[in-house]
């Protein structure tokens, strides 16, 4: 399902970025990163509108539950859709998933959700490492088997 | 937002469509009337400030039929393409409805030529062109308007309707209309008839030109412009009014259908006259009048017909036409709602048409802060607003442009001055439009949708969701994609109105999904578009990446004709997005952004500006990109990096300045400071010779001893002292030095060359250096440099040149993990003088030594005790400052008294040589001299005792050597029972002493006497203290001499004693001297002998000397109190001797030869030590006798001869030498037997017989008087007797002692026995020898 998976910081500092691609030439590292680096801004602004509350006009649209972490969808390009999620401590979880494969073009809302969510605890299990400083990049192989697990499973 | 049922109404490739997107048009452009303005022939210099000035009049009013004031706003394009034209009657806006050109010629074909293009021009938009105006710039500076017909309208040949209808409107226009025109008419003909009388050529206008053209000269002010351009808006009001009226007046049932350009074939075969059809047709047209009404300035009776023309299309499912109603609807509420839209900004946003227009960042952020900008407006609005309620301007407002028109209706007049103050602020314009449009409640400027009372007014959010729908129907339709877009870009801009970024970028998505096919030019359009409103909504990494794909879209393969300019700026234009500077420290500073994304665009960047042809660029970028990026980079990629900048800046060197771009960006310097990195950086003290001092301070005396470990100590403090403010001085023309640790981090060899150091403050000279450093290997590099001023020095950094780039590193700016001080700052002291010193040994030409280093110097003399020789020292100036102070001081371990008399120089001599000229030497001249002690005890390996004098038996030698440092043996002497055990004990006590003291002296104690017996090391430091120059008072240089002094061993005096001598002004000292030298020796110890010393053996010679005067004393002594002050509090015995000891010291000369090698020195008995009876021979006695036998002297070592029974008169006379009384003394004879084995008989009852007092008192004896006694006596045996003459006071004398000639002898025999303390004798004793 997912192709990227990516952990950011609250200073929007990029803490983690996984992706599993079968398609190198596309697929890379570097486009991986232009594609969250540029979600970063609706992420942002979905925040930004999530506390300020209602201003203005926008009343209906603005976020209903406070509670909820999962921001939906960001945006979406022509070969991917990005989510977002973010947590209490404003640690950003993106996942890009490609409308492009035949699994990834017609996923539920509600799978990616659960996804996130999970991606939530593993990540929650990572910093949990004593050794591991908040704000530094995170390393762990084992965070990074367990996350390509979920993208691989969902697919 | 895209519909499912994508392109289900579309049709095949090839139709007629509208390609162009035109992605500045905004939403309020709906109710613009279009405008071209183009230039015609020869560029005209001053085309842009006509277009700003034409441009500025994008708002008039205009009062109509019925007395309402209509506000007309305009839209001016420069370009714009037939295609869309085509799409007029689906939207009105997007017809052309005038065109004016800015012409210029220089002669009649120019003219005709412009005249041509201006025609053809209006043949080219037939179609929608109602009017035109030509601006003709000739030559000459006042042209005259060529003869003409004028015509107001085109005559449109095509739409012979439209035209048939309009000139049937001007013919059914009120009657006000033929005045405006009229006096449009006349206008020009008044300003050429007034100002066209310096004709100089004539030109015509050919025959087929048929508009209204205005002749002037190039450079003319053309001070009508506005005026002429607010009249052709004005016919194309009118115009447009009267297809309103036209349109409003038709019958909807008889209305032919309006079409889209794509739509001709969809119809081709329908029933066109089924009730469908014609509710479609009555909808189009509807909305069609909507538009017209919208554009007439009607904004509020658009919205119903809008609202109308929605619902009847929506019941025919006519999508393309519902959405343009529903477009329409969301436009006239967003003007009635957002007035503030059509502020001057939005002008600017016209200018920005132009592609590539330089101030487009300019605009953004001008444009960002909405928010405030609508406040200000709105609480500055009701001023203006009550200014421009009076119904009537006065006319003086009017410019005098508009006084000649003044005879012309007042309404004319009117609409003039509105155009006049529209030049002056548009936005005033704006708020009389908005006063009129809420005519019934004035003071409000801006009203709250609610007081609109138009039901079908939409607020914010509903202008959104309708917008959301139109764009969702227009996505049915493929051909009408650039609808669409343009859509999408006008609901964006609104969302960006209502600050709902959230709307507005998912309008701006939806612009990427949209299919169309556009020219690669479009498309980087398309995305810089979508670049500037991301922008707008703060999404500055969406902007970011949109300009990186414009950037990459400009030199993409696709693209014919590639632009890297265009592509480096648009990668430069999203710098911000990627949380980038152009600052290199900044970003260093900060650490922000994802460094994988940076570190990709810096490298595009550096590739666009090479391809662009801006080596300079491409190096600079580099350089940013290895600084910045340093840390997230490989090792492998430093390599590759700096391998490319290597290449990079082979075609344009890097340097630290910043650059400008053509845009007016400054892209500042980068320097690199990783390659190589820095790790120590330090300025380091002048080195100690060059160290200046300060002069005021004393020389390291104190308590602590001058040795290297103090300056070492010294050196640690100034390292310690890092933080930035140095302790020591620089001295200005000298050169200075920094250091610093430098590690080449790349895997190759570097070359760093012209290292400099960077100063602030005064001028510094430094001295470029070039290194190569080595792969990871710490490398020290000093830094030189002479300070060219006096004053304060700061250090900021250095600059390196490595791979190609010169690099200005500050030291504030280094890296993280080194921390050094923002700069060090060091003081500069005015220039001194430096020496070179050389050294030369005089005579005997030991050792002598020069050097041009003046620290570490070492001069080796060996000299003889007693020897002295001449030192030279030459000082030479090797600066160009004079040395005007100079100083000498010497160092060493070992007293004050003795270093002044082994190193005598003459403190005057060298201030007379001052000031030493540069380049000139002065030389000093100073004697050294081989000062020791030659009295020597432990030394010979002779008896110890010394051989009984004539007079006594104790050995010669009492006591220590040392005359401060033992008192108690010479006042054990003074005991004679004890004194010669002790004396007996002292000669090896006190050689064992001396042992001790020479072992103590040699190091650890000052040495203050020093055995002769064995060589002696001295080292001495000669001190040079100079200064000269400015500075002089304050500061001085230092140079050290090192002075090794070998003292060998010549003489040794190893017993002493003194006998009298023949007369009793005299006595001899008789000396053991040894000569411990290899070789003979020649002594002379008297004026007219000398002896041969074998070498190693020992003489005795005896001295003949004074004996010690006792009136001389008193000086001596005091002159030796300060020496021996210690000593002589404690007993007045010691004075004695020591003045005493100073007499013999003072009155032998002795002098020695080494035969073989011509050395002379001298010796001398200095620190002799005298016991009592030594004491009682050196001196005179104080009292001086004179007696007489039988009236005849008696003369030392005479005899005297009488014979027995014979009556001699002794008389014995005292002098008192003394220089006070005596009292009480007690004058004594005695006559004795002296046996010569030891005994005294002094029982000569029998034999001797006087007369007269053998024993007087004298109660006082004054200074300098004589007492005379006399008694006479008859030896009545033979025998040899003698007398023993003594005087003896009872009184204390001080600083005096009496003479105990026999100390053995219990001397008191007297009649004031008792108190006897002092007692003089006349020595010799006299003898008589009697016979019968």
């Amino acid at each position: 399902m997912a192709v990227c998976v990516a952990v950011i910081g609250k200073d929007n500092s990029p803490l983690y970025i996984g992706g599993v691609g079968n398609d190198t030439s596309t697929d890379n590292e570097l486009s991986r990163q232009w594609l969250v680096h540029t979600a970063l801004d609706a992420l942002e602004e979905r925040l930004a509108t999530t506390n300020t509350g209602n201003a203005g006009t926008n009343t209906n649209t603005a976020r209903t539950d406070l509670r909820d972490l999962y921001l939906g969808l960001l945006y979406s390009t022509d070969t991917h859709k990005i989510y977002g999620y973010v947590t209490n401590t404003r640690i950003k979880l993106v996942l890009v998933t490609s409308s492009t494969s035949p699994s990834g073009s017609n996923i539920r809302d509600a799978e990616v959700r659960t996804a996130l969510r999970r991606l939530h605890a593993l990540y929650a299990d990572a910093i949990c490492n004593p050794f591991h400083l908040p704000g530094d990049q995170i390393t762990s192989p084992k965070f990074d088997k367990q996350v390509k697990n979920i993208m691989m499973n969902n697919v | 937002m895209r519909s499912s049922v994508s392109y289900i109404l579309s049709h095949a490739p090839g139709e007629s469509v509208m390609s162009h997107p035109d992605y500045a048009q905004h939403t309020q452009h709906h109710a613009c009337l279009l405008v071209l303005v183009k230039g015609v022939g020869g560029t005209l210099k001053s085309f842009n400030k006509f277009w700003e000035r034409i441009q500025r009049v994008n708002n008039i009013k205009v009062t109509d039929s019925t007395g309402q004031v209509r506000d007309i706003w305009v839209r001016y394009v420069r370009d714009y393409p037939v295609e869309n034209n085509d799409w007029g009657d689906f939207q009105t806006h997007r017809r052309l409805l005038g065109l004016i050109t800015l012409c210029k010629f220089t002669n009649q074909i120019e003219l005709n030529e412009v005249c041509r293009v201006h025609e053809s021009l209006k043949v080219k938009y037939s179609n929608t062109l109602y009017d035109s105006r030509a601006f003709m710039f000739g030559p000459g500076s006042n042209m005259k308007k060529p003869e003409q017909e004028p015509e107001l309208y085109s005559l449109l040949t095509d739409d012979k309707v439209s035209k048939e209808s309009s000139m049937s409107d001007k013919g059914s226009l009120p009657s006000e209309q033929p005045d405006s025109f009229s006096s449009s008419e006349s206008f020009p003909h008044s300003i050429t008839s007034t100002a066209s009388y310096p004709q100089e050529e004539n030109f015509t206008t050919p025959s087929n030109f048929k508009t209204h053209a205005m002749f002037y000269g190039e450079s003319d002010p053309v001070p009508d412009l506005e005026q002429n351009v607010a009249e052709l808006i004005n016919s194309l009001f009118w115009v447009v009014e009267s297809k309103r009226l036209e349109r409003s007046r038709e019958k909807l049932e008889k209305v032919s259908l309006l079409l889209a350009p794509f739509e001709k074939k969809d119809f081709v075969g329908l029933d066109m006259e089924s009730r469908n059809n014609k509710k479609r047709c009555m909808g189009r047209v509807t909305k069609n009048l909507a538009d017209l009404t919208l554009q007439a300035g009607l904004v509020a009776d658009s919205l119903s017909l809008y609202h109308s023309a929605a619902e009847i299309l929506k019941s025919v499912n006519d999508w393309l036409w519902l959405a343009a109603a529903k477009e329409g609807l969301c436009a006239a509420s967003a003007i009635l709602l957002y007035p503030n839209l059509r502020n001057p900004t939005t002008l600017q946003r016209n200018a920005s048409l132009q592609e590539s227009s330089p101030n487009k960042t300019k605009e953004l952020s001008l444009f960002q802060p909405t928010d405030q900008f609508r406040k200000a407006k709105l609480t500055s609005s009701p001023l203006r607003n009550s200014k421009t309620s009076s119904p009537v301007n006065p006319p003086s407002e009017l410019t005098p442009t508009s006084s000649d028109s003044i005879e012309t209706s007042s309404r004319q007049s009117e609409t003039d001055n509105a155009d006049t103050e529209s030049i002056a602020s548009s936005s005033d314009i704006e708020y009389q439009s908005r006063s009129y449009l809420s005519s019934d409640i004035p003071s409000i400027p801006r009203q709250p949708p609610s007081q609109f009372n138009n039901q079908y007014l939409l607020n914010g959010e509903e202008i959104a969701e309708k917008y959301r729908k139109a764009i969702i129907h227009y996505s049915k339709y493929q051909n009408a994609g650039i609808i669409e877009t343009e859509a999408c870009f006008k609901a964006a801009r609104i969302a960006v109105e209502q600050n709902n970024s959230l709307h507005a970028s998912s309008f701006l998505q939806n612009v990427i999904f949209i299919n169309l096919t556009l020219s690669e030019q479009e498309k980087i359009q398309r995305f810089d578009t979508l670049a500037e409103l991301y922008k707008e909504i703060g999404f500055l990494r969406k902007a970011a990446f949109c300009q990186r794909l414009a950037a990459t879209r400009q030199v993409s393969p696709n693209n014919p004709n590639p632009d890297w300019q265009r592509c480096y700026y648009l990668m430069l234009n999203s710098f911000p997005g990627h949380k980038l500077s152009l600052d290199p420290n900044y970003v260093i500073q900060h650490q922000v952004g994802w460094p994988a994304l940076q570190i990709q665009l810096l490298q595009e960047l550096v590739v666009a500006a090479r391809r662009m042809g801006h080596p300079a660029l491409a190096t600079r970028h580099m350089t940013f990109l290895l600084q910045t990026m340093w840390p997230h980079l490989t090792k492998q990629e430093h390599r590759d990096l700096a391998i490319q900048l290597q290449a990079l800046s082979a075609q344009c060197e890097g340097g630290p300045v910043p650059l400008v771009l053509e845009c007016g960006a400054v892209i500042p310097p980068a320097n690199l400071t990783h390659a190589p990195r820095c790790v120590w950086f330090g300025p380091r003290a002048p080195a100690p010779a060059h160290a200046p001092r300060p002069r005021a301070a004393e020389p390291a005396h104190g308590p602590f001893i001058f040795t290297p470990i103090v300056k070492l100590g010294s050196l640690e403090r100034n390292a310690k002292k890092d933080e930035g403010k140095m302790e020591y001085f620089w001295v200005e023309d000298d050169i200075c030095e920094v250091q610093m640790k430098l590690v080449n981090p790349l895997p190759f060899e570097l070359k760093v060359s012209n290292m400099r150091l960077l100063t602030q403050g005064i001028v510094f000279e430094s001295i470029p250096e070039t290194i190569i450093l080595c792969p990871d290997s710490p490398t020290t590099v000093n830094l030189h440099g002479t300070p060219k001023e006096v004053g304060e020095l700061q250090i900021l950094g250095y600059s390196t040149h490595t791979l190609g780039v010169k690099s200005n590193c500050r030291l504030k700016n280094m890296p993280m993990p080194n921390k050094f001080p923002a700069s060090f700052s060091i003081k500069v002291i005015p220039s001194l003088p430096t020496i070179s010193v050389e050294t030369i040994v005089a005579p005997s030409g030991h050792i002598s030594l020069s050097s041009v280093e003046n620290v570490g110097t070492t001069t080796n003399v060996s000299l003889y005790n007693g020897e002295s020789t001449e030192c030279t020292i030459k000082i030479t100036n090797t600066s160009n400052v004079p040395i005007e102070y100079l100083e000498l001081s010497i160092q060493a371990n070992m007293d004050n008294q003795l270093q002044s008399k082994i190193f005598q120089y003459s403190n005057d001599a060298i201030l007379a040589q001052l000031p030493i000229p540069p380049n000139e030497t002065a030389s000093i001249a100073m004697k050294l001299y081989g000062e020791a002690d030659f009295l020597d005890l432990g030394g010979g390996g002779t008896d110890n005792l010394f051989p009984n004098s004539l007079t006594s038996n104790y050995p010669s030698r009492v006591g220590s050597p040392v005359p401060n440092a033992q008192t108690s043996l010479p006042t054990q002497s003074s005991n004679p029972h004890t004194s010669l055990s002790s004396g007996l004990m002292a000669n090896r006590t006190s050689g064992s002493f001396r042992s001790n003291n020479s072992h103590t002296t040699s190091w650890s104690a000052p040495i203050s006497v020093m055995p002769p017996s064995r060589g002696r090391q001295i080292e001495a430091q000669l001190i040079i203290r100079y200064s000269g120059g400015k500075g002089k008072e304050e500061h001085c240089r230092q140079s050290t001499l090192q002075i090794n002094l070998e003292l060998l061993p010549s003489v040794s005096i190893t017993h002493w004693d003194v006998l009298p001598a023949e007369i009793p002004s005299q006595l001899y000292l008789v000396l053991d001297v040894s000569n411990l030298t290899s070789e003979e020796m020649e002594f002379h110890y008297a004026p007219s002998k000398h002896i041969l010393i074998e070498s190693k053996e020992s003489c005795r010679v005896p001295v003949p000397l004074d004996r010690c005067p006792f009136n001389t004393t008193t000086k001596t002594v005091e002159e030796e109190s300060i020496e021996s002050k210690s000593i002589s509090t404690g007993a007045s015995t010691n004075s004695l001797e020591l003045m005493c000891s100073e007499h013999i010291t003072n009155n032998t000369d002795l002098r020695w030869r080494l035969m073989q090698s011509d050395i002379t020195g001298r010796a001398s008995v200095k620190g002799i030590t005298l016991s009592q009876t030594m004491l009682d021979i050196v001196r005179m006695s104080p009292l001086k006798w004179e007696v007489s036998l039988n009236n005849q002297c008696i003369k030392p070592q005479e005899e005297y001869n009488c014979t027995a029974g014979e009556c001699l008169s002794l008389g014995v006379a005292v002098w008192n030498h003394l220089s006070r009384p005596l009292h009480k003394l007690c004058l004594s004879v005695q006559f004795y037997q002296d046996y010569n084995n030891g005994v005294l008989s002094y029982k000569l009852d029998n034999r001797v017989a006087t007369a007269g007092n053998n024993k007087v008192v004298l109660s006082s004896l004054p200074e300098s008087t004589k007492a005379y006694h006399e008694c006479t006596v008859v030896f009545l045996t033979p025998g040899e007797y003698k007398i023993d003459i003594q005087c003896s006071t009872t009184e204390a004398i001080l600083d005096d002692t009496p003479i105990i000639k026999e100390p053995d002898h219990p001397p008191i025999i007297t009649s004031c026995a008792g108190e006897i303390s002092h007692v003089w004798r006349f020595i010799p004793p006299v003898a008589i020898s009697v016979t019968d």
